[in-house]
């Protein structure tokens, strides 16, 4: 078939929108809840709230460069998603890790979380294979 | 936590009950009847743990206990399945102090409350924004606080150790004082000696405010009285000329023998007035020391000078203040003479004095006034001939008792206001008698009782005067053979009585829901 984009990658694109949305807003309440429950003093909040938002601006790029390369066709968009897509990663496993409190719903979040963005990586690189050819 | 017993108190001993003690042995725990520490884990939010589980198994025989390493789970979705901040789940120990970190602790902890977070350094700097705005509060005196001049202090000379007068007492805002004290002076040196001369002591402005050189108040002198070598004192009429001491016929005159300040303040705390009254006296060649009297009194403006007894609960050892009431209102006598340097004894409530001799009809009068709170007894004898009447014995005893002015009205508080009627208390006399008979009875002794009740708050309660009862006790007088004496004693005392019923504690009423409807809430049926 004459269209080379792939249409796997772009219902994961669009699934994975929605999940970051719920997956900022879980993790906004985790923190207020654990920063109401446990000690969490300001030294240790600030760097958990500040990775956050990063990590949604990150999200947003990286979702838009994505999909604006696989529905042109395009590699370089792709490109440059699939290396913010390292840097999602990253701050993904930072939240899992590393983060100051780590509860059983921040693995659960995180882990699907990465579990898309290996999904994800492989189809681009899939795509990126076919545009390139 | 198989190694943690929370009921193993007692050292190398078995405790009742307690499962987990490692000191009992298997015959101990056959005599347990419960375990009282079922389960001993460690933080319980933590997603998966150890825990150790102690059973007794009942139905064994002997009764065996059970001990289990199990991994206790938390099911909930909040449990912690790791944490990165290690203060979390149990207590940190201190550092040990070293020469590297002591400054860095010293400051973490060197206060009297620290937080687990160290202070940032920004909260100190904000104190310091502070400190101005709060000084401009502090500028005004308070209670204690020394009196400011241009130089130094104003000095109120008194004994340190020994009776010489030390220059380094200052004067207490409101502290109202009055010391003795002793000073070397002789002819020779009669103009060298400051501390003798007028000039010494105004010669420095007060301050009216602390630490603001803006305004002064000059020290005026309001009064000068000369006293001569026998002691005679005489007040001049022109207080203006300033008298320093000079040599004048082998004597040493315009010595200062004492000063009496008067400040008068206004209630912001500043001071507006300042006089000092002098008593001037002259040495002679002999003279190697004098004896100079200091004293200073704080009047708020536009108030009388009253020494007052309380405010406004009486001070124990303060005098009762009591007055008459012509025609009208109670006049306390002791505003009548408004000069600064009295302290007007009449009026005041008193009472016989013992003198030496104790003989009645030689006390020349002599009264003590009565101090609130202080329980004073006197007396004197009295010698009676055959040939005294009755008549004007009593009249003569009575004079004694109650003294030349004995007032009608008490002060219920110690800074009743003359205007207030209802705040002063009537003595209420009353006059017990050994028999009926219409014989001579003369009164023999006088008995006060105050009775006075704590008034006020709990924390701060206050003395108030509610009752004076004056009871004078008669006894009959019998005619006695010419030629012979009798002596028989007369006695006065004052005693105060607490009757301040115990302290209720209020309580405050419950609230209620104050919740009504709207007048025509049934408003198409009624």
């Amino acid at each position: 078939s004459s269209q080379l984009s792939s249409v796997p990658l772009q219902m994961l694109f669009y699934i994975n929108g929605i999940y970051y949305i719920f997956y900022f807003l879980a993790s906004l309440a985790l923190i207020i809840y654990k920063s109401q429950v446990f000690s969490y003093p300001d030294d240790f909040l600030a760097p958990d709230l500040a990775s956050l938002l990063i990590m949604a601006g990150f999200e947003v790029l990286r979702l838009y460069l994505g999909s604006k390369g696989n529905l042109t066709e395009e590699q370089a968009p792709l490109g440059l998603s699939l290396v913010t897509t390292l840097g999602s990663v990253v701050f993904s496993v930072y939240f899992l890790v590393w983060q100051t409190h780590v509860l059983k719903a921040d693995v659960i979040l995180n882990a699907v979380l990465l579990c898309a963005y290996g999904l994800e990586a492989v189809l681009k690189v899939t795509a990126i294979a076919a545009f390139v050819s | 936590v198989a190694r943690l017993c929370v009921c193993d108190l007692l050292v190398a001993e078995c405790d009742a009950n307690c499962c987990c003690d490692p000191d009992c042995t298997e015959a101990d725990f056959s005599l347990f009847t419960t375990c009282s520490v079922p389960i001993v884990t460690g933080d319980s939010r933590l997603c998966s743990q150890k825990a150790a589980v102690y059973s007794l198994d009942v139905d064994a025989n002997p009764p065996e206990r059970i001990f289990e390493l199990i991994d206790q789970v938390n099911p909930s979705v909040f449990c912690i399945h790791s944490t990165n901040y290690k203060q979390l789940l149990s207590f940190s120990s201190p550092e040990m102090p070293t020469p590297e970190n002591f400054d860095q602790l010293l400051k973490q902890f060197g206060r009297a409350a620290f937080s687990a977070e160290p202070e940032p350094d920004s909260w100190n700097s904000n104190a310091d924004v502070q400190n101005p705005s709060d000084a401009n509060e502090t500028y005004r005196y308070e209670h204690g606080a020394p009196v400011q001049t241009e130089d130094a202090f104003l000095r109120l000379p008194s004994p340190v150790v020994s009776s010489w007068c030390s220059d380094a007492n200052p004067a207490g805002f409101l502290v109202n004082q009055a010391t003795k004290c002793t000073r070397s002076v002789s002819v020779e040196k009669c103009g060298s000696i400051q501390a003798v001369s007028m000039l010494f002591y105004i010669n420095s402005s007060i301050l009216a405010k602390l630490h603001e050189f803006v305004f002064q108040v000059n020290i005026t002198v309001q009064a000068v009285v000369v006293q001569s070598q026998d002691g005679m004192r005489t007040l001049l009429n022109d207080s203006d000329a300033l008298r320093l001491p000079m040599i004048l016929d082998d004597l040493c005159i315009n010595i200062v023998l004492g000063v009496s300040y008067h400040i008068t303040y206004t209630d912001a705390g500043e001071i507006i007035e300042a006089a000092a009254s002098f008593v001037l006296g002259a040495i002679n060649k002999e003279a190697l020391s004098i004896q100079q009297s200091f004293e200073i009194s704080f009047t708020q403006v536009n108030t009388q000078p009253v020494p007052l007894s309380g405010n406004p609960g009486y001070i124990v050892g303060l005098p009762i203040r009591a007055g008459f009431l012509p025609q009208g209102y109670p006049f306390p006598a002791d505003m009548l003479l408004q000069h600064l340097a009295c302290t007007d004894k009449h009026g005041q409530l008193t009472i016989l004095q013992s003198t030496s001799s104790q003989d009645c009809l030689a006390a020349q009068g002599a009264r003590a006034p009565v101090l609130f709170g202080y329980n004073m007894i006197s007396g004197c004898t009295l010698r009676i001939t055959a040939a005294t009447k009755c008549q004007p014995l009593t009249q003569t005893l009575l004079d004694l008792l109650k003294g030349q002015n004995f007032p009608e009205y008490v002060a219920s508080f110690g800074n009743s206001q003359a205007q207030d009627v209802l705040d002063w208390v009537p003595i209420i006399y009353l006059h017990t008698s050994e028999q009926v008979k219409s014989s001579c009875q003369i009164p023999v002794s006088l008995e006060i009782e105050v009775k006075w009740t704590k008034y006020g708050s709990l924390v701060n309660p206050q003395a108030r005067i509610l009752n004076v009862t004056a009871t004078i006790a008669t006894t009959t007088l019998q005619q006695l053979p010419s030629g012979r004496e009798r002596t028989f004693p007369v006695t006065s005392s004052v005693v105060f009585t607490d009757i301040s019923s115990p302290a209720e504690p209020g309580y405050k009423a419950w609230p209620t829901i104050n919740a009504k409807l709207p007048f025509d809430f049934f408003f198409p049926f009624v």
